[in-house]
């Protein structure tokens, strides 16, 4: 339903430095830019061995080390696992990204109020280290369609 | 787009993330990106320097994308406060985008990021400048508008659509919480 115009609304033009500013002429053209930037994230992508494996470690550590009664440690391994899905999905490691993707889904069932099953947590960090693996690494979540329907039922579990 | 000589000001809690992001908009021809990891930061360097666009994740730590997106908007007095806002959310369901628009950001972008889709925003906030609305209630661009689609059709996704005006539901932030933000940053706390 639309809006209706709020009787005592002020609506006025805006026009910010960024939007004067990048109307100028002379920018780099939308495909060359596109191109170049796509050029750069593959440029980053041997960085990401390092990075993941801290990344990983790390998770590894805080799931190893918190438990439930301890507060907070779910948000900080709710971060991390964002970091890694982030990451991992912009830099097109889809299988990754998915199952980071699926810790995250049950990390926030569980932040709202679900059961913390412990089990689940660990098998979603093992499943991770499996995809970190260079013969892994560019697989795509239908590739490996167990694994897949694994995590998903174990977070449909968890967040019924 | 020419994005050369403007400030850019990329709030993510992931260093890697904000580096990947730093480096597609040097391609974009920026020149002048700063890279934040939380909120208070970003309200830091606001106070403390003149910014043109801020792409923020919409979990930053710690008050989240859409309070800190509230807090700028909020505050009458800050310079900053039609600052285009990009909100960068791996949530691109349509609550999550209501949301983002109802708390006075311009422009969601899905997370994970390719450079066409990041490209296409930052170019559409650029190219298509939305009147600004003040009530009581609500500060921010004028939530009235759809998305025609983006060139070539590149960066479209298949969520896309034309959304529904949310009714107003009252401030989420009161004005003494913007105030007491404010005032934290002004004092150093973290």
């Amino acid at each position: 339903m639309p809006r209706r115009s709020h009787p005592d609304a002020r609506v006025f033009a805006v026009d910010t430095r960024f939007q004067k500013m990048a109307r100028r002429e002379g920018g780099v053209p939308r495909e060359q830019a596109i191109e170049r930037a796509q050029t750069e994230v593959e440029k980053a992508g041997p960085s990401f061995d390092e990075w993941l494996k801290d990344g990983l470690q790390n998770l590894q550590r805080l799931v190893a080390e918190a438990g439930p009664a301890e507060s907070g440690w779910i948000e900080s391994v709710n971060a991390q696992s964002r970091q890694l899905r982030d990451s991992s999905g912009t830099l097109g490691f889809q299988l990754l990204a998915f199952i980071a993707d699926s810790l995250c889904d049950m990390l926030d069932s569980i932040e709202t109020g679900a059961d913390c099953d412990m089990e689940s947590i660990v098998c979603h960090v093992d499943a991770l280290k499996l995809a970190q693996r260079k013969s892994y690494r560019r697989l795509k979540p239908e590739q490996v369609p167990e694994l897949t329907e694994g995590l998903r039922r174990v977070v449909k579990r968890i967040a019924s | 787009m020419n994005l050369r000589d403007l400030v850019i000001l990329v709030a993510d809690a992931s260093s890697y993330m904000t580096m990947l992001i730093h480096s597609m908009l040097r391609a974009f021809g920026a020149n002048k990106v700063c890279e934040v990891r939380s909120s208070l930061q970003v309200l830091q360097v606001l106070s403390s320097q003149r910014v043109d666009i801020l792409l923020c994740d919409a979990r930053l730590p710690s008050l989240g994308g859409l309070k800190l997106t509230r807090a700028i908007r909020g505050r009458v007095d800050n310079e900053h406060r039609t600052l285009p806002i990009v909100m960068m959310s791996a949530d691109s369901s349509e609550v999550m985008i209501k949301q983002a628009r109802d708390a006075g950001a311009n422009m969601v972008i899905a997370k994970p990021l390719s450079p066409a889709s990041l490209y296409d925003r930052l170019s559409w906030v650029a190219f298509h400048p939305r009147k600004f609305v003040d009530t009581e209630t609500y500060f921010g661009p004028d939530r009235r508008f759809k998305i025609e689609g983006y060139p070539n059709g590149v960066g479209r996704r298949k969520g896309d659509k034309v959304l529904e005006v949310a009714q107003e539901s009252g401030p989420a932030l009161a004005q003494g919480d913007i105030d007491n933000l404010f005032s934290a940053v002004r004092t150093g706390q973290d």
